[in-house]
């Protein structure tokens, strides 16, 4: 008991220069309320560790709270090819990006959820990810130990010693210091439930130091324990519980509603210019107080029209094409 | 049965690219499929002349029959009626346990080896533009039995050498050295397999056994060789053309339109 605040509170446990990794997966089930309060509270030089990102990626570094993105993918889906605001920051040297691969990436929170340093695959072995003249974080000097959290190597070699099969890559273990997860429900003391794909959530929550649920609602423990199976996360692993209904918005979050299309599109469109970042961000973030404004802004409704079916689980309405 | 055939003008070339990529499904097969033309491809195949292939996405469902087409990997339709609900750890942890048949790709640039660049135009330190990245292309195509590129044909795609290899062709880099090596040898033992087939809007490709070397396999309906050597970068072999690339039925292209996608999201 008593893990319950707010959006704001959540985003004060955040510090400047943290490692942080997200629920979620491209533009679903991301916890938006808290990325627009981390844009609102103007955190600094955060690393972003995930094993793949998306539009609350690319509006972090948009705003400027970036200072390493390390991940396999950045990018709006259907609505946006590309994540415009990075691909500006790191033409201009303004954020330094760490390329893994997607099965990488979740290796290594898998180990950082495991507890172990690092651990081997075979994933994208033959490409440029693993060119050592890539090591960006090394060429910024930046695996000198100074910061724990950060291996002192991208990748190594190691011969399989059990089954001679060849040369595996050892990846690094992740090690975020705060993983912030959207949920469907928690429970009051932090029992975490997950409907539909649970992407790499699980990995992403045990690998970090602190985590942070958002739940679309607060349900009482007892209920979610008459199905214990449905639940991915004891209580004992979350620090704070936040109950933010939509808070996922623009994405879209399974059961619950869709992904903005239209809302995303419009972000990727006007925010290709850091002026038309800060124009976008001045009406959508700074314009408003907090994430209930942010909702009434939006409309009783655009919201209603991206509300799931509660048997399809997504809606059946929403108009989606050009037919 | 007699194939009823449409001509070039009753469809547009993303159904062209739809239905051969659709075609290089066996039935029976494992198949791992992105946002966009994989999905259709997959779908139509199912309804065509694969109906016991299983259809696994990236973020984490197996065989879903979704009664509505995806907008992406993440989204919720993936779910409906699949036999296994999950995530990255189980689906990606199949594939490199060698459980995938076949994978569908794409990407900005190949080169004449079929590695892949979607990660960075220009110099990855100092780049002109940064695309999306690697996503989850390369584990496929390293660990997949099979994998099948869709392209857009340009010369500035086609080219002799990109400028990051985010995902392996047949020629590829062997770490911790980084010598360009075969991908048989880079790979060793645990050698599956590789890129087969290019489709592009303008002809299909194949990868010769020996040499790793793209070569034209088939001009769609519409398109000379000349048109296809015009948009390559490289010295293509050309000699083992086999001729025009069966253009899509009727049948198919109603099953597109209607039953794959009648919202027109991946067909406008």
């Amino acid at each position: 008991m008593g893990k319950r605040i707010t959006v704001q509170e959540a985003v004060g446990m955040i510090n400047d220069g943290d490692m942080i990794t997200f629920s979620g997966f491209t533009i679903w089930r991301r916890p938006m309320a808290v990325i627009y309060e981390i844009i609102r509270q103007r955190k600094q030089n955060l690393h972003l560790i995930e094993v793949n990102s998306g539009t609350h990626g690319d509006m972090l570094v948009g705003a400027g709270c970036v200072k390493v993105w390390e991940s396999c993918w950045i990018g709006h889906e259907l609505f946006g090819k590309l994540g415009g605001n990075l691909d500006r920051k790191v033409r201009n040297g303004e954020v330094i990006t760490e390329d893994y691969s997607h099965h990488q990436m979740l290796l290594r929170m898998a180990a950082g959820a495991l507890g172990i340093p690092y651990i081997p695959t075979w994933a994208s072995r033959g490409t440029d990810i693993l060119n050592p003249e890539y090591d960006m974080l090394s060429k910024h000097a930046m695996r000198d130990g100074s910061n724990p959290n950060i291996p002192r190597q991208k990748a190594q070699w190691v011969e399989d010693p059990f089954f001679e099969e060849g040369t595996l890559i050892h990846v690094p273990a992740a090690r975020p210091n705060i993983c912030i997860a959207h949920v469907q429900q928690v429970g009051e003391d932090g029992t975490v439930r997950v409907w539909g794909q649970k992407y790499a959530d699980e990995e992403a929550i045990k690998a970090a130091d602190k985590v942070i649920i958002v739940a679309e609602e607060v349900v009482p423990e007892e209920y979610l324990r008459r199905e214990p199976s449905q639940n991915i996360i004891p209580p004992y692993l979350v620090d704070a519980i936040v109950q933010q209904p939509w808070g996922a918005h623009p994405t879209g979050n399974f059961g619950c509603y869709e992904v903005d299309g239209p809302f995303v599109r419009d972000f990727y469109n006007k925010t290709r210019t850091q002026e038309g970042f800060d124009a976008w961000a001045e009406e959508w973030i700074f314009g408003v107080p907090d994430f209930d404004a942010y909702l009434e802004k939006l409309g009783y409704k655009r919201l209603q029209s991206l509300k799931a079916n509660s048997a399809y689980k997504y809606s059946n309405e929403a108009k989606r094409g050009s037919r | 049965m007699e194939k009823n055939y449409a001509k070039p003008g009753e469809y547009k070339v993303i159904d062209l690219l739809a239905v051969a990529a659709a075609r290089e499904v066996n039935d029976g097969e494992v198949v791992f499929a992105g946002t966009g033309l994989p999905m259709l491809a997959i779908m139509l195949a199912q309804k065509t002349t694969a109906p016991n292939s299983y259809l696994i996405y990236e973020a984490g469902t197996i065989d879903g029959k979704s009664l509505h087409l995806p907008a992406s990997v993440g989204d919720a339709r993936c779910v409906y009626q699949a036999a296994v609900a999950s995530g990255l750890y189980d689906v990606f942890g199949q594939l490199q346990r060698g459980r995938i048949d076949l994978g569908y790709l794409g990407g900005a640039e190949i080169d004449m080896y079929g590695n892949v660049n979607t990660t960075v135009i220009g110099d990855y330190t100092k780049p002109q533009i940064r695309f999306p990245g690697s996503g989850g292309n390369p584990d496929i195509n390293s660990m997949a039995r099979r994998t099948v590129f869709i392209m857009v044909q340009e010369k500035r795609r086609f080219r002799e050498k990109v400028d990051y290899i985010t995902s392996p062709g047949w020629r590829v880099r062997k770490w911790p050295g980084g010598q360009m090596v075969s991908r048989q040898e880079a790979f060793g033992k645990t050698f599956r397999g590789g890129p087969s087939a290019v489709i592009s809007n303008m002809a299909v490709f194949r990868f010769d056994e020996e040499t790793g070397l793209m070569y034209l396999d088939t001009v769609h309906p519409g398109y000379t060789v000349n048109d296809v050597l015009n948009n390559v970068d490289f010295q293509l072999d050309v000699s083992r053309v086999k001729g025009e690339t069966e253009p899509p039925t009727h049948e198919e292209l109603h099953i597109l339109y209607h039953e794959v996608d009648p919202e027109g999201i991946f067909l406008p």
